[in-house]
């Protein structure tokens, strides 16, 4: 996703009531993160499942949050997002970058890349997949997502290599 | 000093402050000693108290939060302890009930044995205070009152044969009624 809309993601989301970005750094989501930074809206954790736990601290606190990881970090949540999130229905927006979405990409990414899709729909957290067309409506979506008190995901796909 | 009687005594200084206890016998212990809606019960996902308690004392400066959390809970996040040391709350008081030992899945050991984690709370940034006896831990309870701080009270106990019973509420009744009385 090109730098601009990564920039423009973190106005809308800040436009629209979301008052804190907690997660672990990840390159797909670098512009992101480093523009969230510029705007002091942001924590970085050790782990993903720590930023989870800060984010429901603040949602029980009535403070919308968006946690951002990689997708092999969302691995490392899985147990988190159904004993926490979805056990005790805290709203909360998950930004995840996916590695191995293209098949090249490095080899520890691959065979947790392939599956992320199906990782997503077995836990049931719904999901969007935004690009630089459709993110508006996508970040749309989740906003109406965690207003509705829902928990939700975007996934920013990694289409380049490095 | 076993946890629930160390508990008891925790509470009594603390009245309606809001609590985050963690999964297994502390949070059965605190269900059974002061069942309020003040409290937030945690189930399951282990290791997440203190980051937990973090967000909510952040967005709540005005009220000293608590985490109630075990040696073995805290091992599996001690990353957190770097970023609370790092925001340094000054309405956060971490409170460890140390038996060395996972008590709730059969006492098994924890590394609390070898290595104390009073000093990886000094090394990040906590103000701390370890607790062997019931006298000390009523003195130092009143005093951080008096202490602006990231706090962390490390109180070591034994592991014991009473069993508290299960936290019987609803997950999302424990989340409702402590945001309302945020």
């Amino acid at each position: 996703m090109k730098k601009l809309f990564q920039h423009e993601i973190v106005d809308f989301f800040v436009k629209n009531s979301i008052e804190n970005f907690v997660g672990v750094p990840d390159s797909t989501l670098k512009q992101f993160i480093s523009y969230a930074l510029k705007k002091k809206k942001v924590i970085i954790t050790a782990r993903e499942e720590e930023a989870i736990g800060i984010a429901t601290g603040m949602a029980l606190s009535g403070s919308n949050s968006l946690v951002f990881m990689q997708n092999a970090g969302f691995a490392n949540s899985l147990s988190t997002i159904t004993s926490l999130v979805q056990l005790y229905k805290i709203p909360l927006i998950f930004l995840i970058g996916w590695r191995g979405y293209l098949k090249e990409d490095a080899p520890e990414h691959n065979k947790i890349g392939k599956i992320q899709p199906d990782l997503l729909k077995i836990i049931q957290l719904q999901t969007k997949i935004i690009s630089d067309k459709n993110w508006k409506e996508g970040c749309q979506w989740a906003i109406n997502k965690i207003e509705s008190n829902k928990s939700c995901a975007l996934v920013i796909r990694r289409e380049f290599y490095d | 000093m076993i946890r629930k009687e160390a508990m008891k005594i925790v509470l009594e200084e603390i009245g309606n402050d809001p609590i985050i206890s963690a999964n297994g016998f502390i949070s059965r212990d605190l269900f059974e000693l002061n069942e309020k809606k003040t409290n937030f019960y945690m189930i399951g996902s282990m290791g997440l108290a203190s980051s937990i308690g973090l967000g909510v004392a952040i967005k709540n400066p005005k009220k000293t939060i608590y985490v109630f959390d075990g040696d073995g809970n805290i091992l599996m996040n001690l990353g957190s302890l770097t970023t609370i040391g790092t925001i340094k709350p000054k309405n956060f008081i971490h409170i460890i009930f140390d038996n060395h030992s996972h008590e709730s899945t059969g006492g098994q050991p924890t590394n609390t044995r070898n290595i104390s984690i009073s000093n990886i709370g000094k090394v990040t940034n906590f103000y701390v205070f370890e607790i062997n006896d019931i006298n000390y831990l009523k003195k130092i309870l009143k005093k951080i009152k008096k202490i602006s701080g990231t706090i962390m009270i490390v109180i070591k106990i034994n592991n014991s044969k009473i069993r508290s019973g299960r936290v019987t509420l609803d997950p999302v009744f424990i989340k409702n009624r402590f945001m309302e009385s945020l």
